[in-house]
């Protein structure tokens, strides 16, 4: 019996050595995607991983700094007409893989097709909505209902295809699927990009992720939240905030809003919160610049004790422990919080239905303040009790520029009766490989400009 | 095909669940593409695994299924496998690739399986034992002939889906991962051909088992 075992060992052996790969590229980054990105789409693509592929491998029209700034990409300059009308300045070096320069015909060709096709990326769709796209004197023009300014920023979100190729960009890199890894080689491109390429593996375990960290499998990527493992020696720590918040909404009025805003001060030990989260303390993310502002709701609080049901996404463990302590903190005064966990699909489906008393869930916000209308407008897709105020309409077309007197009024409105409240502030937290220079963003390592393109090597 | 009716009631059932799978998706996910890329190591695995085990159930015949050694490899789930993969693979190597993932998924699935192969087998005393060892294996050879089909139908959708964690684990998307993917994003349809493919392979081993019956 042990001999044919041994055999068998000795066959399984044979299989591994040989077969052992080759030490990396250099210069090649090495990063992992959490989820399946499907294929390189410009118009049907949707979901966070399928706008890094976007990112690398398409330009949009115009681009976000890393401080979130408008900055030109593909358009080198534009001009906005009293119609809403803005027309954009191509820039003449931008070129697609087969080295075809982007026109004003591909920008129609984008936003047409965007707006034509049902299966269209929802993101896409809803910031095209109302728009219209034409060329005049051989320069792209675009018009829309939304004020200018707003447009502008969501168009950041809006790369540019080739006519007729939804899943060929102008971008930085070269896109090429391979076995189970998607991979990007530098392109001649306007952004000049320093590193020679990024491929990305499929790593949905955080334990994996970890594991390809430590043994320096991966360039970059964000190490498990779970343990407190210290950085290797080869990494280096880095953090930046996100657009990101764990929010809590109610159907049973602003009451027990107006508690958890007291209890979210003081429920959550900082050993559990770490790096990657903070108490939130506005109503609306101050990432996107918003001021700091409290419930100011006529009534007073409900009075204990009382006992409230609140779904939450089920398996994630780092954000389960925290509504724990949540629960413990709101027993204090009396009240019971029944947590009841969710598949995602479900819970989405609860929110959508109204089926809830209270429910939360990881939101991560478009990067500019007009995102908060998720919340607000009748078919925002974050409004999901329903809210709604007569005044709203009239405030919204008030709102022109980030930073207007408006926001304010608006957030005040808001702030009487609102329908949910963000309990944590999301900071992401990834390991680096010290010789690789990055820039850290509100909007993460890729999706802002230069993003993965000004990446460099350091000797 | 009376025989076979519980069968194919539990995958109209699985069909049903499928095109009726409850929930949504907070914006529109477009499902995965399938990944035909892993349709042969996927095979591979399963060939190996079903060449393996009746070669090991053969060797060890029935008392094999009593050896404590045998039980405390089948316990530990398929993530230790793949951990401990990960753990000892040298770091010089690079990622461990389908080999990695094949060594994870046979020392997961091999112990299992060689245990319900070995159980499966009849007693060997005082006969075939007493007629010698030539009648022993013979013995073995010819129900374990048998018995491969039923137990490959009975196996081969676990196989095929149950690679997920290890997949997962070692960064190797392939057809657990797919599945997986269309539940999250509610591909219903997607599901519904999965369905019907586990269940044609199914009958298709069936069948044959019926045959040979």
């Amino acid at each position: 019996m042990r001999t044919p075992i041994l055999a068998l060992s000795l066959a399984f052996a044979s299989l591994v050595t040989p077969l052992a790969v080759q030490p990396l590229a250099a210069q090649v980054v090495e990063e992992s995607l959490q989820r399946d990105p499907g294929p390189l789409d410009f118009i049907q693509g949707e979901g966070y991983e399928q706008w890094i592929l976007q990112s690398l491998a398409g330009d949009a029209l115009v681009g976000l700094s890393p401080g979130g700034r408008l900055v030109p990409r593909l358009a080198s300059s534009w001009k906005t007409q009293k119609d809403g009308t803005t027309t954009f300045t191509l820039r003449a070096d931008a070129r697609f893989p087969d080295g075809s320069q982007v026109s004003a015909e591909d920008v129609v060709w984008t936003v047409q097709e965007l707006l034509r096709n049902p299966s269209a990326s929802p993101t896409k769709r809803a910031i095209l909505e109302g728009a219209q796209a034409g060329v005049a004197q051989g320069q792209p023009w675009i018009r829309s209902p939304k004020p200018a300014g707003r447009l502008l920023l969501e168009l950041a979100r809006v790369p540019i295809a080739q006519k007729d190729h939804p899943d060929r960009g102008s971008g930085p890199f070269a896109f090429r699927k391979e076995d189970g890894a998607w991979s990007f080689t530098r392109r001649d491109h306007f952004l000049k990009p320093r590193v020679d390429g990024i491929r990305f593996r499929l790593l949905p375990d955080a334990a994996g992720v970890m594991a390809a960290l430590q043994k320096g499998w991966l360039t970059l990527g964000a190490p498990s939240t779970r343990r407190q493992a210290e950085v290797p020696a080869s990494h280096r720590l880095v953090t930046q905030p996100m657009h990101a918040q764990l929010v809590v909404w109610s159907h049973l009025g602003v009451g027990p809003l107006q508690w958890l805003e007291r209890w979210r001060k003081d429920a959550f030990p900082p050993q559990l919160l770490g790096l990657n989260a903070k108490p939130s303390r506005g109503l609306w993310p101050e990432t996107l610049g918003l001021e700091l502002q409290s419930i100011e709701a006529a009534t007073a609080p409900p009075k204990g004790p009382a006992t409230y049901t609140l779904l939450y996404p089920a398996g994630d463990e780092s954000v389960e422990k925290l509504l724990l302590a949540l629960r413990e903190r709101a027993r204090k005064n009396g009240f019971e919080l029944q947590l009841t966990p969710l598949e995602q699909g479900l819970l989405a489906a609860r929110l959508m239905k109204g089926d809830f008393q209270l429910a939360c869930s990881v939101v991560v916000f478009e990067p500019h303040p007009w995102a908060v209308l998720e919340y607000l407008e009748p078919r925002g897709p974050m409004n999901v009790t329903g809210w709604r105020h007569p005044r709203l309409a009239d405030m919204i077309r008030r709102l022109q520029q980030p930073g207007d007197l408006a926001w304010h009024d608006l957030q005040q409105l808001w702030a009487a009766n609102p329908a949910a409240l963000p309990l944590l502030d999301f900071q992401s937290v990834i390991w680096v490989d010290k010789r690789l220079q990055v820039e850290p963003s509100p909007l993460g390592l890729y999706l802002h400009t230069p993003g993965a393109a000004g990446w460099r090597w350091s000797r | 095909m009376r025989r076979g009716l519980p069968g194919w009631l539990v995958w109209v059932l699985g069909l049903a669940l499928a095109l009726g799978l409850p929930g949504a998706t907070w914006k529109g996910a477009a499902p995965p593409a399938f990944p035909w890329q892993s349709l042969l190591p996927a095979a591979g695995a399963v060939a190996a695994l079903a060449a393996a085990a009746p070669l090991l159930a053969w060797l060890g015949g029935p008392d094999l299924a009593r050896r404590r050694p045998l039980a405390l490899l089948e316990a530990p789930p398929d993530l230790l496998w793949a951990a401990l993969i990960l753990a000892l693979w040298p770091a010089a190597w690079g990622p461990p690739g389908f080999q990695g993932w094949l060594l994870a998924f046979l020392a997961a699935a091999l112990p299992g399986e060689v245990r319900w192969l070995a159980q499966a087998l009849p007693p060997e005393r005082p006969f075939p034992e007493a007629w010698g060892k030539a009648a022993v294996r013979r013995a073995r050879r010819l129900v374990l002939f048998r018995l491969w089909r039923r137990w490959l139908a009975a196996r081969l959708p676990v196989w095929l889906t149950a690679t997920l964690v290890l997949e997962r684990v070692l960064g190797l998307p392939g057809l657990g991962t797919d599945w997986l993917t269309r539940v999250a994003v509610r591909d219903r349809l997607g599901l519904a051909g999965w369905v019907l493919v586990l269940a044609g392979l199914w009958a298709l081993s069936h069948a044959r088992t019926e045959d040979a019956a």
